[in-house]
């Protein structure tokens, strides 16, 4: 094929470069935080005091220390605990029963049941902490209304079972997500298809197990990269309800990382520690990039 | 030609509008909302004298420690800032703090100040910070819950198990949180101070600093000991083995707030904390009267283990400080704000309504202060007290010993708990500087 370019353009050096510039820049800034702290994850940087001033390299002792050390594996199957069942078990399944089920309602209650799914997504992180520990403190709505009037002893759910309100916590919030996304892909889904299925004998379980999922499979692998990535490293929400606690018994990783670097004050390790969890998240979204391909 | 003659133009003039935009002359003040009384009637006073506006930054106590080391260490922080006294010398370290011995030397309050309180908020022997108020710990407990599970008023323990006695007696009488005695991460410095260290105070003898974090003499930070080790045990038996408290208010959304309220609706027995609570344990800005307070509550100094040797009652003092961001655009205009603020009239108004221990003489020495039968009876407790290893690493020791406690709430062994902070101890400062008392 004849080169399209201008010639003045691809002899001028000096102007292609300009031309790059903007692009340069921008990866630039994207490669930046990641490369700063790939490089002080080799470092024993601290936030405040001499080490802060005068680090020095340490080699892969952080990262050892990750293993050798209490504190990040136990993290790690937290987040995955949490990951799983709010994001992948909880928003995902549920968005996509509430999609499926509110596509054939009227429209009114459809608007009713989406403006209530809605508002726990657009509530502020930090309210919905302090609403979710006033309600599920002994004192709080659920003793109060389903424990005590039927002769039970108060039960201090946020304290005896912490990583499961925080969990329903961010299934409340986060199925709006899943939901709207798994509604516009079920509409994608052309009638003509589903009719023929039925035609053909399909039990409704079958229509949506055979054809209506393997159709909106892509947007599927969409969801779970977005919802993986987001839940794996959300932070707010948990930390303003337990910090992490009782204990660690809802230390993720995020909770976990934020203790390192801001409270022990060890930015090297920190920063061992979100590179940990960069290379987690990236096999993973490699693991639903795969899945978005279509089947040979 | 023409193009380019106005590009430069273009460019000449962008840059001289750049240059006579004036820099603002704002100063700016970060603080937590419980000292709001002390410094927002001090930027009134500011902004009337000067005509200067204040931008001002007010934050909830929790995690404020951190924000603060943060924004100091990103460059972002305000130009004055509240700092809790034990991070000073680490910032100053640091270099994120202005030196205030030059200003100092020419304003004629300073000279009241407090020796020792002033060291605290020194490094390598300059004043980096100035003092707001001292403080003693104590315990505190609950007058009708105390009534409730049948334990005689005053109080007065004389060993750990006195107090797990009467945590046992409460939890029976159905008190929900006999001890709340400050655990975890959420809790941070409080973990530390009013939990862990009046508690190891009393765990050893004092000799050798056996009863400490750190070996004073050699600047050795103790990774295994008989009191850590006691310490630790306690908070086993408080949290897990006879389940005296559970853990929640330690992990609450707002802590201060849950505590309040865990008061307020006769829930707590015994609260481990501090002087300040006279005025905070209802609205650190809003204290209630002298006899409302005491119908409700009273305290107790704390008792020491009980094992041979160990002292009586503990003491450990801290406070907060003022100081100046080395990054400030105004400097001397960041030292009127702070000279305003701890004027006399206003810093001895908010010292008394707030019941808060004195750090100048003027104010400790005057009648009002005297006669305050709260403050007399704190000051003698500070006739024996202490203060933290504030050398740097400080902070650091700090959140691994929040970090154990945290652990050993979980229901981790005090020797795995132990073997763990040691562990961290040499990671962070090497196997020369920590050691192990048998």
């Amino acid at each position: 094929m004849k080169n399209q370019a201008n010639p003045w353009l691809t002899g001028n050096l000096f102007v292609l470069a300009l031309g790059m510039l903007p692009a340069i820049l921008l990866i630039g800034a994207l490669l930046y935080f990641t490369a700063w702290a790939f490089a002080f994850s080799f470092t024993d940087l601290a936030l405040v005091g001499k080490k802060s001033v005068e680090w020095s390299w340490v080699g892969f002792e952080n990262f050892e220390r990750l293993f050798t050390r209490r504190g990040f594996l136990e993290s790690l199957w937290t987040t995955v605990i949490f990951v799983f069942f709010s994001a992948i078990v909880g928003q995902s399944v549920l968005g996509f029963l509430l999609a499926a089920t509110l596509r054939g309602t009227q429209s009114s209650i459809r608007g009713v049941v989406e403006v209530c799914i809605m508002l726990g997504w657009l509530l502020p992180d930090i309210v919905a902490a302090f609403l979710w520990s006033a309600t599920t403190s002994q004192t709080g709505l659920i003793n109060q209304l389903f424990v005590v009037p039927f002769g039970f002893k108060p039960i201090n759910f946020i304290n005896d079972y912490a990583l499961p309100i925080v969990t329903i916590a961010n299934v409340w919030k986060g199925t709006a997500w899943s939901y709207l996304l798994f509604s516009a892909a079920l509409d994608s889904v052309s009638r003509e298809v589903v009719e023929a299925a039925k035609v053909d004998g399909a039990t409704p379980f079958q229509r949506v197990w055979l054809v209506q999922l393997p159709i909106i499979r892509p947007h599927i692998a969409t969801n779970m990269l977005f919802i993986t990535i987001w839940t794996f490293t959300y932070f707010p929400l948990i930390f303003a309800m337990t910090g992490g606690g009782p204990g660690r018994q809802t230390e993720t990783l995020a909770v976990f990382l934020y203790n390192q670097s801001f409270s022990r004050g060890n930015l090297g390790f920190g920063s061992a520690i979100s590179v940990a969890m960069l290379l987690i998240v990236g096999v993973l979204s490699l693991f639903y990039l795969r899945m978005l391909r279509e089947p040979k | 030609m023409l193009r380019t003659g106005f590009l430069t133009t273009v460019a000449a003039i962008s840059l001289m509008a750049a240059a006579t935009i004036p820099a603002r002359a704002e100063v700016s003040i970060m603080y937590m909302e419980s000292f709001a009384a002390l410094i927002e009637s001090g930027i009134e006073k500011f902004e009337a004298e000067t005509g200067e506006t204040v931008n001002a930054i007010k934050l909830p106590g929790q995690g404020y420690d951190q924000r603060i080391a943060l924004d100091l260490s990103a460059g972002t922080a305000a130009d004055v800032n509240l700092i809790d006294s034990f991070m000073v010398s680490e910032l100053a370290a640091a270099g994120y703090l202005e030196p205030l011995g030059t200003q100092l030397a020419g304003w004629d309050q300073f000279q009241y100040y407090l020796q020792g309180l002033l060291e605290v908020a020194s490094y390598q022997g300059e004043v980096y910070a100035l003092p707001t108020d001292t403080d003693v710990r104590m315990l505190w407990y609950d007058l009708s819950n105390f009534e409730k599970a049948g334990i005689a008023t005053p109080w007065a323990p004389k060993n750990w198990a006195d107090i797990l006695d009467a945590a046992t007696k409460l939890k029976e009488a159905g008190v929900q949180y006999p001890f709340q005695l400050p655990a975890g991460t959420k809790q941070a410095e409080a973990a530390t101070m009013q939990g862990v260290y009046m508690a190891l105070l009393g765990a050893d003898v004092p000799e050798g600093d056996r009863n400490r974090l750190l070996k004073r003499d050699t600047n050795q930070w103790i990774g295994d000991s008989p009191a850590l080790r006691r310490v630790f045990d306690l908070y086993h038996q408080v949290y897990v083995a006879q389940e005296l408290n559970p853990a929640d208010l330690n992990y609450a959304t707002d802590i201060g707030a849950a505590v309040r309220a865990a008061l307020a609706n006769d829930q707590l027995g015994i609260l481990a904390s501090g002087s300040w609570e006279d005025a905070c344990l209802w609205d650190c800005n809003n204290p209630p009267s002298r006899e409302e307070r005491d119908a409700q509550v009273g305290w107790t100094p704390w008792p020491g283990s009980g094992e041979p040797g160990t002292k009586a009652t503990t003491n450990i003092s801290g406070g907060w400080t003022l100081g100046i961001n080395a990054n400030a655009a105004d400097k001397e205009t960041a030292f009127k704000l702070l000279t305003t603020i701890f004027d006399e009239e206003n810093f001895k108004a908010w010292t008394l309504a707030n019941h808060r221990m004195g750090v100048r003489t003027d104010i400790s020495e005057s009648a009002e202060y005297t006669a305050d039968p709260f403050l007399a009876e704190a000051t003698g407790l500070a006739a024996d007290t202490t203060g933290r290893d504030t050398i740097p690493g400080y902070q650091t020791v700090s959140a691994l010993i929040q970090q154990a406690t945290s652990d050993l709430l979980d229901g981790v062994s005090v020797e795995e708990a132990i073997e763990t902070y040691h562990n961290a101890l040499v990671d962070e400062f090497g196997e020369e500087n920590v050691i192990t008392y048998e």
